[in-house]
């Protein structure tokens, strides 16, 4: 029932999406992409992306592009 | 590999080479290929003051070779090549950069792009900040510098073969004297030769995998002028290269900020965007995700077939191990692909390394064309590089072609029979081919869109109207590849670009459209005067934008300005300060580009552009042209036209609708280009100023005459 988020353990509960997790966090609008293990998930699908149990979940702060 | 060819020199020019001096020089390599004549100019302090190096040099080293007449196939032209003070530095991550200016066959104006591999820095080593080649040959030539033996040669060659891929690999071999890793290789191949979008590739050595590497100066022909001069290759010989090479003000200094920026990325890569395993790949699904990845000639922004050419894809496709265009370069983002086996062309069936894809080749050679098969694409890309062709411009180019064919502007009887439409892999692939045999439709197609349109609309009378507001040029140059229609910020980034509409000056998308960082036209205005400055800097001073604003500090949300990355900026000034021993902070740095941008955006004056109407985009850019564009968005749109134009739709239909938005976005647009020229200093016809030129210190008599003759005194 563990996250690591950035390397750091938080704790998980079932249904939980990544728009849950950045509200937790408090921070949400720096991040438009997270990865999730190896999936990227963009912004437009916050809301609907759950994350499993155990993930490794990384916040990418900015895309730069180009 | 067996080839039988000939060399023979022509011309011997022995120099001493100079010790190098807080990153530079300290002068310049002329070479007149008619002649032949070699000789070596002098770079004095106000030559670095003002211009600093990379581009900064180029530009005012064409600037005294072309004349406001020059065309880009004339002897005049000249194609210029710098790294700048701090390249050559193995330390500091991303620090092998060269930029490339000449005289665009796209634009009629001036180009610059810039590149990795390690052919700038080997030349600045072997004794010259930058390289000036005018002239043209009746014979096939190879350009030696070699700083090694302290000599430049003209060589007559002859059995070379055409396509870069081969032909780097043989010079390599050529003249490695056993030491492949001591040469860099700059070449093009046959399709810059028959289009207007031929790129050069810059080798660089890669001693794991035992072969020359290359990437691309890609924008605006430049390899065609090089192929138009009919040199096959200029290549440099240097030693090992270590810190004090580079012999800067600071060595401490710099090995304590470039171990800090280092360190960073290798920590924090790996977090975030993981650009040393899989590249830029990882923009196509995020671009798709928020309608940002070109599809069907820019008309869409997503598909659900995008997920088939993106990083997930490619991570299992790219050969595993170091990639880095520079030595030691923690980003070492430029991966490959092996024993990829071609299914056309000269290579079908044989075993060949391909050098990327990037995101940019896979979305201007994928998803742009409607292709999401990411094997074409690593096809697409290996032969656009090895036939010496821009991937962007032959990705935008065919898009438009394909698009003209689908509304029956054009026909098979235009295509000799080709059914060029979206999704068809190998009538994609078949233009290629034909832009490097110079025959059939190809030809056409690889005069790029400016000129598509003229011969559309005059040989086959295809509609200019509508031509004009698909047709992704502006300046001459095709767009790079991403929407912008959801982005005033960066249809000016793109609109406002002194080249043409290429990403590297400004990309705002993200800190526009998804940050909101920049709501008020103030705010964009500032934007578009901060970050072009910013990002020409990296190109006055031989370094890759990568580390600065794709691996971010963790606690960089926290800073009063996330976007601008500050930590990183003033790194780099510390960077600046340590190799050239001129104490610098972070506004100097914008200083610095300053004066080189407004000299770029004078010398596009000079050949008779680098005015407010020069700055125009195609309407596709802004919003939707075409009835199916508009549904296909309806919501977004209708409720723009509601809630910000206080439009009542009642009844409209979509016609209507996208007329009353058009007017609307272009006036946003005309309104954006004020508030930036405000900003920049610049008069509302988008010509510097006066006060701005004497302000930056390029207020020279010729520059002062030219604005005099626009009216500015």
């Amino acid at each position: 029932m563990m996250l690591r988020v950035n390397g750091k353990q938080r704790s998980w509960y079932e249904g939980m999406t990544v728009a849950d997790l950045l509200r937790d966090i408090g921070d949400s609008h720096h991040y438009a992409v997270v990865r999730i293990n190896d999936k990227h998930v963009s912004m437009p699908y916050f809301e609907k992306t759950r994350i499993p149990d155990n993930s490794e979940v990384f916040l990418i702060p900015l895309i730069a592009g180009g | 590999m067996i080839m039988e060819y000939k060399m023979e020199t022509i011309k011997t020019f022995n120099y001493d080479r100079p010790i190098i001096e807080k990153g530079y020089a300290n002068q310049t390599l002329f070479i007149d290929i008619s002649v032949p004549d070699i000789s070596i100019k002098p770079v004095d302090e106000k030559m670095k003051d003002v211009f600093i190096g990379g581009k900064g040099f180029d530009l005012w080293l064409l600037w005294h070779a072309v004349k406001s007449t020059t065309k880009w196939a004339d002897p005049d032209n000249a194609i210029c090549i710098s790294s700048g003070p701090m390249g050559g530095t193995p330390l500091y991550p991303g620090s092998g950069k060269s930029i490339v200016t000449t005289i665009s066959p796209l634009t009629g104006s001036v180009i610059d792009s810039n590149v990795g591999g390690y052919f700038g820095p080997y030349l600045k080593f072997s004794g010259f900040d930058a390289l000036e080649v005018k002239g043209k040959t009746e014979k096939d030539i190879v350009i030696l510098i070699d700083g090694i033996d302290e000599k430049v040669q003209i060589l007559e060659t002859s059995g070379l073969p055409d396509d870069s891929y081969d032909l780097s690999a043989i010079l390599t071999e050529h003249f490695a004297q056993g030491k492949p890793r001591h040469i860099s290789v700059v070449s093009t191949g046959p399709g810059a030769k028959n289009t207007r979008m031929g790129c050069l590739n810059f080798t660089w050595y890669d001693l794991k995998r035992k072969r020359a590497r290359y990437k691309q100066a890609g924008r605006g022909g430049i390899g065609s002028v090089f192929a138009d001069k009919r040199i096959k290759a200029i290549v440099a010989r240097w030693d090992t290269v270590k810190v004090d090479t580079n012999n800067p003000a600071d060595g401490n200094a710099l090995k304590a900020v470039g171990r800090k920026h280092s360190k960073e990325i290798v920590e924090l890569d790996p977090k975030q965007n993981e650009m040393a395993t899989i590249g830029t790949t990882h923009l196509v699904t995020i671009m798709n995700d928020f309608d940002l990845l070109p599809t069907y000639n820019f008309q869409y922004g997503t598909h659900p077939e995008a997920v088939n050419v993106g990083q997930e894809v490619y991570r299992r496709i790219f050969d595993t191990g170091y990639d880095g265009c520079w030595m030691g370069c923690t980003v070492a983002c430029s991966h490959g692909v092996k024993d990829f086996v071609p299914l056309t062309g000269p290579y079908k069936g044989t075993k060949v390394f391909v050098d990327g894809p990037e995101y940019e080749t896979i979305a201007g050679c994928g998803s742009n064309l409607g292709i999401f098969d990411p094997h074409m694409i690593v096809e697409m890309n290996f032969y656009c590089d090895a036939y010496g062709l821009d991937t962007i411009s032959v990705g935008t180019s065919i898009a438009f072609a394909m698009e003209c064919f689908e509304m029956g502007l054009i026909d098979e009887t235009h295509t000799r029979g080709i059914h060029l439409s979206f999704g068809n892999r190998l009538a994609a692939l078949e233009m290629v081919h034909q832009m490097a045999e110079g025959d059939g439709f190809g030809l056409i197609v690889g005069q790029g869109v400016r000129q598509m349109k003229s011969i559309f609309a005059r040989d086959y009378k295809a509609d200019p109207h509508i031509m004009q507001d698909i047709g992704m040029e502006a300046k001459g140059l095709e767009f790079s590849e991403y929407m912008t229609k959801e982005s005033l910020a960066q249809q000016g980034g793109y609109g406002l670009a002194l080249k043409g509409p290429q990403h590297d000056e400004a990309w705002l998308i993200f800190l526009d459209m998804v940050h909101n960082f920049m709501p008020t036209f103030e705010q964009k205005a500032e934007a578009l005067h901060w970050f072009p400055m910013f990002r020409t800097w990296f190109g006055l001073c031989g370094l890759c934008k990568l580390p600065w604003n794709d691996i971010i500090p963790e606690d960089n949300k926290d800073t009063r300005e996330p976007a601008k990355v500050m930590k990183h900026v003033e790194w780099y000034a510390e960077y600046y300060t340590a190799v050239t021993g001129k104490k610098t902070k972070p506004d100097e740095i914008i200083r610095m580009s300053e004066g080189v941008y407004n000299f770029q955006r004078i010398f596009n004056l000079k050949m008779g552009f680098g005015q407010r109407d020069h700055d125009d985009i195609p309407y596709r850019a802004m919003g939707p042209v075409k009835p199916v564009e508009y549904e296909s968005r309806r919501d977004r749109y209708d409720k723009e036209l509601v809630e910000k134009h206080h439009v009542d739709i009642t009844g409209m239909d979509t016609e209507e609708k996208i007329r009353l938005l058009r007017k609307f976005r272009e006036a946003l647009y005309e309104e954006l280009k004020d508030a930036v020229y405000k900003r920049r200093g610049w008069t509302a016809n988008g010509i510097p100023t006066l006060e701005t030129v004497r302000r930056l210190g390029i207020d020279f008599p010729d520059v002062l005459e030219l604005l005099k003759a626009h009216g500015i005194e």
